[in-house]
C-alpha cells in the first residue's frame, strides 16, 4: 500500500447491520488522491442516475487523506461525500474537528455506510478490534450535537448530527467537535439512515515514506505560517470575521438579501469587534493546526461556546441587517447545536425576510429586527410550521411562494457571503461549481478583491482562468484532506507588505492581471515540490507531486463531479447565477449585474468542454477518467 | 462636499473614531492630508497606515481609477481596505 493511506475502506450496511473491511483500490488512490476526489469516484462507481438522496441506494462517504492523522498544520479534515438532497447533484463537505484524526488511528481511510436503520442507530469503530458495534440510539435521538458529544465521550473521536439532520433539513451537517461538514445537505442524508453518531478510536500511527524530512519541513513550515500576515497575524488576531470590514470596503458584503454590498453597521460584526467586546477565553482551532482562527463567545444562558465565522456573521448579520453580533452568535450557536449550515440558513432566513417585505409570506421575521428569529432557527432544525418551508432552502421555496429571481442560490445551493458583481471570478466559480454557489471549491475572491494581491475584479481579464487554477487546487486540496486556508500562505510576506497604492503594486497587479492562458499553463507545469502541500504530499507518500501534478489530479476529480451531475440530469443552463447579481447593479458605475454570459464559453474552453458545457472524449481521456 | 470615510480597525483605534464624515476633499489624497492635519500624531500614524492598506471608492479600489487623484463626488464613501482571508 501507497504510505500515507492505512489501506482499508469500512462498509457498513445499516439494514442489517453488518460491516465488510476492503483494500483501498491504489490506482484509485493515485489518480484522486482521497477525501472528496476518491469519494466522488465510489459514489460515481457505486450508484445509478436518480437515486433518491434521502432514500437507502445514497450512500454516505466519510473519507480522509493521506496527509491526514499527520501532524502538518491544518491537515485534519476528512470530506463526506453522497447525492446531494439540496441540489439533486453532487454532495460533499468537508469538516475540521477530530474524526479524521480517529479514522486514520483506527486505520480506516474511507468509510461507507450504506442503507437505512430501522429505528436510531449509532455506530462504534474500534480500529484496533477490527470490530465495529452498533447501538440503539432512541435516548441520543432528539438531542444537539453539543449534548450528543457530551453522551458519548471524549474516548473516541465523533461525527454526530443534532436535530436538523434527524428532520432531514436539507441543508443539515455533520459536525466533530464544534465543527461542521456544512454543505449539501450531508447531515440529512445521515438522518434519513437514522444514523445519529459514529464513534471511532484506534492506535494506529501513520506510515510515511520520510518522516525525518516531513517534520524538519513541518517546522519550518509552522515558522513561516507564524509570521505570515494573514495566517499568523489577521486570521490568528481576528479570526475569519476580519473580512467583514474588507468586504464591507469592496461593496460585496451581502446586505439585506444581496440588494446591497455594503452595510453600515458592518464594524459591530466584525472580527476586529469580537475581539474587542465578546471575545472569551483562548482562541480555538483543528488538532495540529497554528492559526487558530475560532474563538469562544459567551451565549446567554448556554456558556462558552464557539463564536461565529464570516460567513455566519455575513449571512445572519449584513444580510439580515442586524448589526448585533450577542444575537448573531446565538443564532450560530443556535445552528451549530441544531446541526445545520448558516450559509444556507442565513439565506433561507433572508429570502423569507424578503418575501415578508414584498407582502408574499409572514414568516414572522423583517429585515433589521432580531425579533422571532431565534424561534424560527428552532422550528426550521425540527421542521415546525413554517420552519418547514425554510428547512428546504431558497429554491424550493422559491417554486413555492415565487421570487425566484432573488432566490440566491446556485444550483440549489446558497450562495456564499462574496457578492460577485464586486468579484467576476468569484462569480464564474459560483456559477460552475459543481456542487453549486460556495466559495470554498476555488476561494477565487482572495485573488480578485479580498487578499493582497488582488486584480481588477470588474473586468474580463483572467477572470475565465482563475476560476479553474482555484477549482483544481481545492479540489486537490480537499482530497488531501487540507484546510483551504492553506493556500492562503502561497502569496508571500513580501507581497502583504507592500504599499498597495504604490506603482510598484500596481504594475505587478497589472501583470499579473495580463498572464491571460500563461497562468493556466504556469500552474500546470510539472517541476519538483515547491508549496508546503506539495512537499508534505510527497514526503509522505514518496511520490513527486507538483504544482502541475496537483492541478491535473483537480482537474480529473472536478470533471469527474462534473460528469455525476450531468448524468443527474444537470445541463449548461444550471451554470448560472441569481437573476438579481445577473441584472441588478450594486455599483454606481455599472449599469447591469455580473457579466457571466461574455465569460462562460471562454470558462468551457478553459475547461476542454463543448459549447453545451460537456467535457469532450478527448478531456475524459487526457484526464484518465472512466466513465 | 461631503464624504464618509469608513476606516480600518487599527485607523479607527488610532483617530479613536470608528468612521469619519469629511467636508471639502476634492480627491482621496486631499482626504488623506485633512485627516492627518486635523488629528496631529494619531493623523500621523493615520497617514502611515495608509501606506499599507489599499483605498476604495464606492467599493472600486483607487488602484483602478487615478490613484490618490481619484476625484470625489458628494456622499462618497472612501474605504480603507486591509487583505483579509478566510472561508
Amino acid at each position: 500500500m501507497i504510505k500515507g493511506y492505512a489501506g482499508r475502506i469500512l462498509e457498513i450496511d445499516l439494514a442489517n447491520c453488518s460491516f465488510a473491511f476492503k483494500p483501498l483500490d491504489e490506482a484509485i488512490a493515485r489518480l484522486y488522491i482521497g477525501g472528496k476526489g476518491y469519494g466522488t469516484r465510489l459514489l460515481y462507481d457505486r450508484t445509478p442516475a436518480g437515486i433518491d438522496p434521502l432514500g437507502p441506494d445514497n450512500p454516505l462517504i466519510f473519507a480522509t487523506g493521506p496527509l491526514n492523522g499527520s501532524v502538518a498544520p491544518q491537515s485534519n479534515r476528512f470530506a463526506v461525500v453522497c447525492k446531494s438532497p439540496l441540489t439533486g447533484g453532487i454532495g460533499n463537505a468537508t469538516c475540521g474537528g477530530s474524526f479524521a484524526l480517529g479514522m486514520k488511528k483506527a486505520g480506516i481511510d474511507i468509510l461507507i455506510v450504506e442503507r437505512c436503520a430501522a429505528a436510531p442507530i449509532r455506530i462504534e469503530i474500534d480500529g484496533d478490534r477490527d470490530e465495529v458495534l452498533f447501538h440503539d440510539a432512541a435516548e441520543l435521538w432528539g438531542k444537539g450535537t453539543y449534548a450528543t458529544q457530551e453522551c458519548l465521550g471524549k474516548k473516541q473521536h465523533h461525527a454526530v448530527i443534532g436535530p436538523a439532520g434527524e428532520n432531514q433539513v436539507l441543508y443539515a451537517g455533520i459536525v466533530s467537535n464544534e465543527r461542521i461538514a456544512g454543505r449539501t445537505g450531508v447531515g440529512a442524508v445521515m438522518g434519513s439512515k437514522r444514523l445519529k453518531a459514529v464513534s471511532v478510536q484506534g492506535s494506529r500511527k501513520l506510515d510515511m515514506e520520510d518522516p525525518e524530512k516531513f517534520k524538519e519541513y513541518t517546522i519550518e513550515v509552522r515558522k513561516l505560517f507564524k509570521d505570515h500576515p494573514v495566517l499568523g497575524n489577521s486570521m490568528k488576531r481576528f479570526g475569519t470575521g476580519a473580512i467583514v470590514n474588507t468586504a464591507n470596503a469592496r461593496n460585496i458584503l451581502p446586505t439585506r438579501n444581496f440588494q446591497r454590498g455594503s452595510f453600515s453597521e458592518a464594524m459591530k460584526i466584525s472580527g476586529e469587534y469580537l475581539e474587542d467586546h465578546e471575545l472569551r477565553g483562548v482562541k480555538s482551532s483543528c488538532i495540529h493546526c497554528p492559526v487558530t482562527c475560532g474563538r469562544d463567545v459567551d451565549v446567554e444562558g448556554v456558556g462558552r461556546v464557539k463564536g461565529p465565522e464570516y460567513e455566519t456573521l455575513a449571512l445572519m448579520g449584513s444580510n439580515l441587517e442586524i448589526g448585533n453580533l450577542k444575537r448573531i452568535s446565538e443564532w450560530n450557536y443556535l445552528a451549530d447545536d441544531l446541526g445545520m449550515d448558516t450559509i444556507s440558513l442565513g439565506a433561507s432566513l433572508s429570502f423569507a425576510m424578503e418575501l415578508h417585505e414584498r407582502g408574499v409570506l409572514d414568516a414572522g421575521i423583517s429585515f433589521g429586527d432580531p425579533e422571532g428569529v431565534s424561534e424560527l432557527i428552532r422550528d426550521i432544525g425540527h421542521r415546525h410550521g413554517i420552519g418547514d418551508d425554510l428547512a428546504n432552502g431558497t429554491r424550493r421555496m422559491s417554486e413555492k411562494y415565487g421570487g425566484e429571481e432573488f432566490a440566491m442560490h446556485v444550483k440549489g445551493l446558497e450562495l456564499s457571503a462574496y457578492d460577485p458583481r464586486g468579484s467576476f471570478a468569484q462569480g464564474v466559480e459560483y456559477a460552475t461549481t459543481n456542487r453549486g454557489g460556495c466559495h470554498v471549491q476555488g476561494a477565487s475572491m482572495y485573488m480578485e478583491s479580498v487578499g493582497p494581491l488582488t486584480i481588477n475584479p470588474q473586468n474580463l481579464k483572467l477572470k475565465a482562468d482563475i476560476p479553474v487554477v482555484q477549482q483544481n487546487l481545492a479540489c486537490a486540496i480537499n482530497s488531501m484532506v487540507l484546510c483551504i486556508f492553506t493556500t492562503y500562505g502561497i502569496i508571500p510576506k513580501a507581497v502583504h507588505e507592500m504599499n498597495p497604492n504604490s506603482l510598484r503594486y500596481r504594475a505587478l497587479a497589472l501583470a499579473f492581471e495580463n498572464m491571460g492562458p500563461l497562468l493556466r499553463t504556469a500552474m500546470g507545469m510539472k517541476g519538483p515540490p515547491m508549496l508546503w502541500f506539495e512537499k508534505w504530499l510527497s514526503y509522505i507518500t514518496g511520490s513527486k507531486f507538483s504544482g502541475g501534478h496537483l492541478q491535473e489530479i483537480g482537474a480529473r476529480i472536478f470533471n469527474l463531479e462534473r460528469m455525476y451531475n450531468l448524468r443527474e440530469g444537470f445541463t449548461a443552463a444550471d451554470d448560472t447565477l441569481p437573476d438579481r447579481i445577473l441584472h441588478e447593479s450594486t455599483f454606481e458605475h455599472m449599469q447591469s449585474g455580473h457579466p457571466l454570459g461574455q465569460l462562460l464559453p471562454k470558462y468551457y474552453k478553459n475547461r476542454g468542454w463543448d459549447t453545451q458545457g460537456v467535457p469532450t472524449p478527448r478531456t475524459l481521456e487526457r484526464l484518465q477518467i472512466r466513465i | 462636499m461631503s464624504v464618509t470615510l469608513q476606516l480600518t480597525y487599527e485607523m479607527s483605534k488610532a483617530l479613536g473614531v470608528p468612521r469619519l464624515e469629511l467636508d471639502g476633499p476634492e480627491t482621496v489624497a486631499d482626504v488623506v492630508r485633512t485627516v492627518e492635519s486635523r488629528f496631529g500624531d494619531a493623523g500621523a500614524d493615520f497617514a502611515k497606515l495608509t501606506r499599507v492598506t489599499a483605498i476604495a471608492v464606492n467599493g472600486v479600489l483607487v488602484n483602478y481609477r487615478r490613484g490618490m487623484k481619484t476625484r470625489l463626488g458628494e456622499g462618497d464613501v472612501v474605504a480603507f481596505v486591509k487583505a483579509a482571508a478566510g472561508g
